[in-house]
């Protein structure tokens, strides 16, 4: 029998998510998104992938939210879709989705996948945690690529900005509170961050937790003016930003001149290359993450 | 005893040259040139392996199957990979030439591109569905990016379209994904293919997977992102979205259905492919004949080249699986130098509108020689690589007793040589010379480098085709 | 039904609510919005499926493609966003600008 706190969850999800999109008033969508993000964080924790929660609330919610947030400028006029074609795409998207619900219920129960194999081989991984394993080492592949992708956008999104001055977050003068506040928070997101990074290997952690973490502590000083604005200019900037990508690439080719396969971590060394390539990649990923926000001074205040 | 790793170098070559061009500003351009050589050598590398010793598999990580992902080329993507090195070495050229040394523009085209690359190459090696998956991402967000190079709010509006379809196709295919591993708990192309069976699973798969495909690749009727985007988008980024990115879908799912759908679910879906395919040419090529841009005309071309190769899908078979290879290549160069010529005359006289193009075959003789030549292989006439490509088509049509696409092959020939010689005619009616214009040599040649290696490839098929054929499915 | 349907399936009208905004609604917003939503059922489809087994570690192989895929997804959102804003910065500069969709 299926616990009441899966099948509530499994039912609000969705109907939340019409929620978001049904509103019509942004603002209110972004921040039922938010609310939305965290039930799904739940979700994530009631199916046992803690690892999957904190990337969820991390970066899906918590970034994406924020990043939806300041770009809401001007209230957009909502126009609203003729109601007969609302119906029909909505008939549609319920056949659909009935179809496809089906199709999973005849999945097999009680596979297991690659399961087996990754927590078999873990060992020889270097890394206790099997989801790193899996990320950094099994399928490290996936992860450099992703790592390109994530670079590949902040280039695009500096190359989309570049020019325009007037670019920033609008920000009201903050309050001494929120300042006290940020004082507090943002060595604490430091340090676990850091904290994330290390236990990476054995418990829920990794990278993309850390950087997160780290980008939501930057944007907090960006926004409250503690921070001058990321900008390629900067020596560090450029330093942080690179250190991953260009690690990876290293893992990655040099193992060529040896003999052996792109990416093979020699025997014994994985679990310190995989620490070493994860703090390279947090540093970078905090970086691209926070350079995903406006930067630079805020435009006056526009209304309409 | 292991050889040069000529598949990793094929994917790290790019991607070292758009790191060094990201932190060596200055440099970029010919990073880029470098790295594009060297990317080129590697593929000829990777082309003469396989050519030796068949399909050639290699392990990322050195973990077995089905733990960890595999590199692997056959003919086919050793074939491809080579033609796109070639043509993107030719683009990358013309891009030094066109973009102004050491502006923002150039700063983030060489970079984007290159990462564009290494995502092409690891796309086409890559033997794993997820993978495939991130692969598709890479050079989909670079596209975009490199299509909202132009700044303009045309290039930007038509490139958030873009993005906004790709999404949305990303996000099937990746429940398709989802699926596939529920059912076989499988991620590589070869296990999967072992295992998959036909049944209802098997289905939502591929639908999911097709559907996703077809907003990228795109098939009619989901290409409205592609006109605006081509058609707004710097030149040569136009040129490499028709010529090389944009073919990246179109290969994916070839390959997915080779690799794991053909067998099981017989020939409905294909068919269905098939139809839709030869709308994409037939309208199309109607419209292209009906544009007013050079370059919008351009894109639907490319458009309709491409429901042309999604003609392979009902054809399928030993001959018609070549020809869509060797559209694939043929079209990479071809559509590369019309882009190219469009450029240069649009840079020449500051407009691309087609009835204003009056005399201008005599100021600018190589652009249109290149444009005509190009325009050869668009229409699949002989000598050139479009010709042999839709005379195997065809002539698979016509042993299956399938005649309606060979009808819709010729008719598209047809039109497409009504729109290219409307460009070609006005351009050629004699004017009187009112003044020189001074343009750099350097792109001419290059598109007509371009075009003319569309022709070599009808004249000298046989080394290609061969090529090809290693690994292909009989 | 064991818990991971009724997750798989919730997922899968997550999916389906995100396609069909996605697909109704003008505003790029919203779009960008329902592109988010969608994301999130497959990653639900994926994750609940790590969890068939009812005893004993999850998958952990379909944990770590979520992962992938929300980075991916959020490179994505930024991409559009970026866009979005200049093209606004470009409307309210110049009144002839007109935002397409």
């Amino acid at each position: 029998m299926i616990p009441p706190i899966d099948l509530l969850l499994a039912t609000a999800l969705p109907l939340i998510a019409w929620r978001v999109l049904a509103t019509d008033e942004l603002p209110t969508s972004v921040v039922l998104f938010i609310a939305f993000g965290l039930l799904s964080a739940l979700a994530w924790a009631r199916l046992d992938a803690p690892d999957v929660a904190l990337v969820e609330a991390a970066v899906g919610t918590g970034l994406t939210g924020a990043l939806l947030m300041s770009s809401l400028r001007s209230m957009e006029r909502p126009r609203p879709p003729s109601p007969w074609r609302a119906r029909a795409i909505a008939l549609v998207a319920a056949a659909i989705a009935v179809a496809l619900a089906s199709v999973v219920a005849l999945l097999p129960r009680g596979a297991l996948g690659l399961g087996p194999a990754v927590l078999a081989r873990s060992e020889e991984s270097g890394v206790a945690q099997p989801v790193t394993a899996v990320l950094m080492n099994f399928r490290g592949h996936d992860t450099h690529l992703e790592m390109l992708v994530l670079l590949a956008a902040s280039i695009g999104v500096l190359s989309i900005q570049h020019g325009t001055a007037s670019h920033g977050v609008d920000t009201a003068p903050t309050s001494s509170v929120v300042m006290m506040l940020v004082e507090l928070i943002v060595p604490a997101l430091v340090v676990l961050a850091g904290y994330l990074v290390w236990r990476g290997s054995r418990a829920p952690g990794g990278a993309f937790q850390a950087g997160a973490i780290l980008a939501g502590g930057a944007v907090l000083l960006l926004l409250t003016r503690r921070m001058a604005p990321l900008s390629l200019e900067r020596q560090m900037v450029r330093m942080f930003l690179f250190a991953g990508p260009v690690l990876f690439f290293l893992v990655a080719a040099v193992p060529l001149g040896f003999g052996g396969d792109m990416l093979e971590y020699p025997r014994g060394w994985g679990g310190s290359l995989i620490l070493g390539l994860e703090s390279a990649l947090t540093l970078s990923i905090a970086t691209i993450l926070t350079m995903f926000f406006p930067q630079g001074a805020p435009a006056p205040r526009r209304r309409g | 005893m292991r050889g040069v790793p000529w598949l990793e170098l094929t994917i790290l070559a790019p991607l070292c040259g758009a790191l060094l061009g990201l932190v060596l500003q200055r440099a970029v351009a010919v990073l880029a040139l470098v790295s594009s050589l060297s990317t080129a050598v590697a593929s000829a590398g990777v082309a003469v392996l396989v050519a030796r010793h068949g399909t050639i598999r290699r392990s990322v990580g050195a973990w077995e199957l089905p733990l960890g992902i595999q590199l692997r080329a056959d003919g086919l993507a050793a074939l491809v990979l080579v033609a796109f090195a070639v043509v993107g070495v030719f683009i990358t050229a013309y891009a030094m030439v066109h973009f102004e040394p050491g502006s923002r523009a150039a700063r983030s085209f060489f970079p984007l591109w290159l990462f564009a690359w290494t995502g092409l190459d690891a796309l086409l090696l890559s033997s794993d569905v997820f993978n495939l998956y991130v692969t598709l991402e890479l050079t989909t967000l670079t596209s975009v990016g490199l299509v909202a190079t132009g700044g303009d709010p045309a290039a930007l509006s038509s490139a958030l379209r873009y993005l906004l379809f790709a999404m949305a196709g990303s996000l099937l295919y990746l429940l398709g994904v989802a699926l596939l591993y529920g059912a076989h708990g499988v991620l590589d192309l070869d296990l999967l293919g072992a295992v998959v069976t036909r049944g209802p699973v098997t289905w939502g798969a591929l639908a999911l997977i097709t559907c996703g495909l077809a907003l990228k690749a795109p098939l009619f009727p989901l290409h409205g992102w592609l006109p605006a985007a081509y058609a707004s988008a710097p030149v040569p980024v136009s040129a490499l979205l028709s010529g090389v990115v944009g073919k990246c879908s179109l290969y994916v799912l070839v390959r997915i259905w080779l690799g794991v759908f053909g067998v099981p679910l017989g020939r409905a879906p294909a068919v269905l492919i098939g139809v839709l395919g030869a709308a994409g040419v037939l309208w199309a090529s109607i419209v292209a004949c009906r544009q007013q841009r050079l370059k919008l005309l351009v894109a639907y071309s490319s458009i309709a080249q491409l429901g042309t190769i999604f003609l392979v899908f009902p054809l399928m078979g030993r001959a018609a699986f070549a020809g869509g290879a060797y559209l694939v290549i043929s079209h990479a160069c071809a559509a590369a130098a019309m882009f190219i010529a469009a450029g240069t005359i649009e840079q020449v006289v500051g407009h691309d509108e087609i009835d204003r193009l009056d005399g201008l075959a005599h100021r600018l003789p190589l652009t249109f020689v290149a444009f005509a030549l190009a325009g050869v292989s668009a229409m699949g006439m002989p000598p050139s690589g479009g010709f042999v490509a839709k005379w195997l088509l065809v002539r698979t049509a016509f042993e299956l007793h399938e005649w309606w696409w060979a009808a819709v092959i010729l008719i598209g020939g047809l039109l497409s040589a009504a729109y290219v010689f409307r460009v070609l005619r006005g351009a050629f009616v004699p004017a009187p010379i009112t003044e020189t214009i001074r343009r750099s040599r350097a792109s001419d040649l290059l598109a007509l480098g371009l075009a003319l290696l569309a022709l070599a490839l009808g004249l000298a098929p046989d080394l290609p085709l061969a090529l090809a054929a290693q690994g292909a499915p009989s | 039904m064991p818990p991971w349907l009724a997750y798989a399936a919730s997922g899968v009208s997550l999916f389906a609510v995100g396609m069909s905004a996605l697909v109704l609604h003008g505003e790029v917003m919203r779009k960008i919005l329902a592109a988010n939503v969608s994301a999130s059922g497959v990653f639900l489809v994926l994750v609940a499926l790590a969890r068939r087994a009812p005893k004993g570690p999850p998958d952990p192989v379909p944990h770590a493609l979520v992962l992938t895929g929300i980075v991916v997804s959020v490179s994505a959102t930024a991409l559009a966003l970026a866009l979005v804003r200049q093209l606004r910065h470009g409307a309210q500069l110049g009144p002839s600008d007109e935002r397409r969709r």
